[in-house]
């Protein structure tokens, strides 16, 4: 009788086992994914409420991740201008001169702190390798 | 003796006719002047020898081989004058004078010259066809004809009666002539008896003295009456020559009278009166001297009653023959010939009775003929060819012996003439020469009036004109519409129309470019769209459709093709729209849009171009 006890616990534990094993995992991998983020307090671009209307965003500051597709134009006093790919849409971002230390090429993928300025413009303020 | 029958009656009738119409001014076609023109010369030859003289006038003279009738220094062509026409008409349509009553006063004419018929005459058949007279005048055709010669006869009658009274008179004067000179006679020759001794010389000389005074003073009053009774028969016997010649001037007056009304029986029976009247032999006709060179200028001889009498008889005759040959010829179907030996015949003999017996079925087959020939004659006097060569055709079936080749020739003259000015006009209006088409048309309208080609060929240069006016009002039009679309797809209208306008051709050559432009345009949107590049397609539409935004083809194209490359269009579209309202980032991310839905875009590549521009003026 005991013995037949004991053997209808060990499916239990073994569960228990697993869903703690998958919940480490998880957390690990959330863990992972925020912590290679250093601009993750930062909000995320609405690009679609930028394209409809850049003027509702202007002066705020927003990340924006994405692959950089071209490279538009070159200023020595403003920086570089480049079309960045975010999903479905293409974004120009300013890289200004403080990033020129930056190699910055096509196909690189990029995380851009920007702040949409009075024109719709978004200038870079901060970046970071993908 | 047929020209001086023709004088005569031309005479009569000139009193109803008028100046023939002047010549057509030269260039005109030579036929219908040809009446004219003769009538012209004619008039002027005759009018060189105008002078005042019988009936207060030339005399009249007619010339056969022209049918020109000269009178009063003016000229009429017989078969051309209205009158004439108008009264010759009047005879045609007339019922033949067959009644009881024409017959009755023929018979009684014909009585009357039957009494007085020199082979018959006397004093009792004079008398009998005197008493016919009056009669004869009842008759409404007589016209009192008769009365007048029957007025005539009874003054010579009262003349030669007061001559015989004065032949009486004449007769006791001559009595007493005689009887006077015997007197004076037996007076002259004295007495011897009782006279003095011859001794006493003395006294004897004195008693002759005294016996010649004594008879001085007895033959005193016998030489004063001798003398009396000699004037007294010197102005009876001239009393009686004058009363006998005026008398007889009387009645030859009456008779040329009746000769010029072509009245021949009544001339006929004035001489046979006369004749009887006035036996002694005188039948010099006592009338003005232009009436009687009328007469001695044809006979060649003084006129006298008997040359009346035999022109009278010739005349009837000649109408008589006349007639005869109108009959002849009208059996024959020779309808210009019979109809024109009745106009002569009638112009000599209206008032005789051959004349006024033609059936009126016979005259109106010359009517018929008459009223073509002066309709031919109008038709070609107001240059109405096509009616006149219809007439000809018709005179042609209807009269054998119609000669067609005066108005023939006349209508194929202006033809001819009409047609090459008409080519001309043609040619002209095909060189755009407005000036030579004015005057071409002028010259084959005054040739031809009436000419179909001329209408034809107006009616399609005017018609021409006024396509051409249409087509350049349209065009104005439309060009204000900005319809060049229009104007490009009935382009061939409008080169012609504007073919003498340069200003309104260089308007058009700007609007067939621009459309050359539009059109290879949509040719080429056409091509691509082919390919499945919707958007390619559409840039290039759209390219025309800026420059040339009212062209409706254009915008056809571009409303289908922006349904089929929506995103591209939507995305090209919102860039510019942000574009607009300095949206620079914004717009340049459309921009970037499009250009990933289109690489190739031209528009989204010209737009990214100017957004960097603006956003980083110094860029390299």
């Amino acid at each position: 009788m005991a013995r037949r006890k004991k053997s209808s616990h060990q499916p239990l534990w073994i569960i228990a086992a697993i869903v703690l094993l998958a919940a480490a995992f998880l957390g690990s991998a959330l863990f992972q994914s925020t912590g290679n983020d250093p601009f993750r307090t930062v909000a995320v671009l609405d690009i679609p409420a930028y394209l409809d209307n850049a003027n509702s965003l202007r002066g705020n500051i927003y990340k924006v991740e994405g692959e950089v597709s071209n490279s538009l134009a070159w200023s020595p006093s403003s920086g570089r201008l480049i079309a960045v790919d975010v999903k479905d849409d293409t974004i120009p971002v300013l890289v200004t001169n403080e990033f020129n230390a930056i190699n910055i090429q096509k196909g690189q993928k990029f995380i851009f702190v920007i702040e949409v300025d009075e024109n719709g413009v978004l200038k870079t303020k901060d970046l970071s390798k993908a | 003796m047929k020209k001086v029958c023709f004088i005569l009656a031309a005479a009569a009738a000139a009193h109803a006719q008028v100046p023939d119409s002047q010549p057509p001014a030269s260039g005109a076609p030579a036929p219908a002047a040809s009446q004219s023109g003769g009538s012209q010369s004619a008039s002027s030859s005759g009018s060189k020898g105008s002078q005042q003289g019988f009936l207060g006038q030339d005399v009249p003279f007619f010339d056969p081989g022209s049918d020109i009738v000269q009178w009063n220094g003016k000229s009429w062509n017989i078969n051309n004058n209205r009158i004439f026409e108008a009264r010759f008409e009047k005879f045609l349509n007339a019922p033949e004078a067959t009644t009881e009553s024409d017959r009755d006063y023929n018979r009684l004419l014909s009585q009357i010259m039957d009494k007085l018929a020199p082979n018959t005459i006397s004093a009792k058949s004079t008398d009998e066809a005197f008493q016919l007279l009056p009669q004869a005048s009842e008759f409404d055709i007589d016209a009192r004809l008769c009365d007048a010669i029957a007025n005539q006869v009874y003054a010579s009658w009262l003349a030669k009666r007061s001559n015989d009274r004065l032949t009486a008179a004449n007769q006791s004067l001559e009595k007493e002539r005689q009887r006077l000179e015997w007197n004076s006679k037996m007076t002259a020759s004295g007495s011897s008896l009782g006279g003095p001794s011859s001794s006493d010389g003395a006294a004897v000389e004195e008693w002759k003295k005294q016996q010649q005074l004594k008879r001085d003073m007895e033959m005193q009053p016998l030489a004063t009456r001798l003398a009396e009774v000699n004037a007294l028969l010197k102005a009876n016997q001239l009393k009686r020559e004058v009363a006998e010649l005026q008398v007889k001037i009387e009645f030859q007056a009456l008779i040329v009278q009746h000769f010029l009304q072509r009245r021949f029986q009544h001339v006929v029976i004035g001489t046979r009166f006369y004749r009887s009247i006035f036996s002694d032999g005188d039948s010099l006709l006592r009338v003005g001297e232009d009436s009687k060179s009328l007469f001695s200028k044809t006979t060649g001889m003084p006129p006298t009653v008997g040359t009346l009498d035999s022109l009278a008889n010739e005349a009837m005759r000649d109408v008589r023959e006349g007639v005869q040959a109108f009959k002849f010829l009208l059996e024959k179907d020779e309808l210009e010939s019979a109809t024109k030996r009745l106009a002569e015949t009638f112009i000599l003999g209206e008032y005789m009775p051959e004349v006024r017996t033609i059936t009126r079925d016979d005259k109106r087959r010359a009517l018929a003929f008459v009223q073509k020939s002066n309709q031919l004659i109008s038709a070609i006097e107001v240059k109405d060819y096509a009616l006149a060569e219809k007439l000809v055709k018709d005179l042609d079936v209807s009269a054998k012996d119609f000669d067609n080749s005066k108005p023939m020739a006349a209508i194929e003259t202006a033809r001819t003439v009409a047609a090459m000015h008409i080519a001309k006009a043609k040619n002209a209006a095909v060189s755009g020469d407005k000036t030579t088409l004015e005057n071409e048309l002028k010259s084959a309208t005054e040739i031809w009036p009436r000419n179909p080609a001329l209408a034809e060929v107006g009616g399609m240069i005017f018609s021409q004109a006024d396509v051409q006016q249409r087509a350049l009002v349209d065009f104005d039009q439309l060009l204000s519409q900005k319809n060049h679309r229009q104007i490009f797809d009935d382009k061939m209208r409008f080169i012609a129309a504007t073919a003498m306008y340069p200003q309104k051709q260089e308007q058009l050559r700007k609007v067939l470019d621009d459309m050359a432009v539009i059109e290879a345009a949509i040719i080429r949107a056409q091509e691509v769209e082919k390919r499945g590049d919707y958007a390619g397609a559409w840039e290039s539409a759209e390219s025309a459709f800026l420059q040339f935004p009212d062209d409706n083809k254009l915008n056809q194209v571009r409303a289908n093709l922006t349904t089929k490359a929506a995103d591209f269009v939507r995305a090209l579209k919102r860039a510019e729209e942000q574009e607009k309202k300095d949206q620079l980032g914004s717009s340049l991310a459309w921009y970037l849009k499009a250009q990933k839905n289109y690489p190739a875009s031209d528009f989204a590549r010209d737009g990214i171009e100017r957004i960097n521009a603006q956003l980083l003026p110094d860029a390299k």
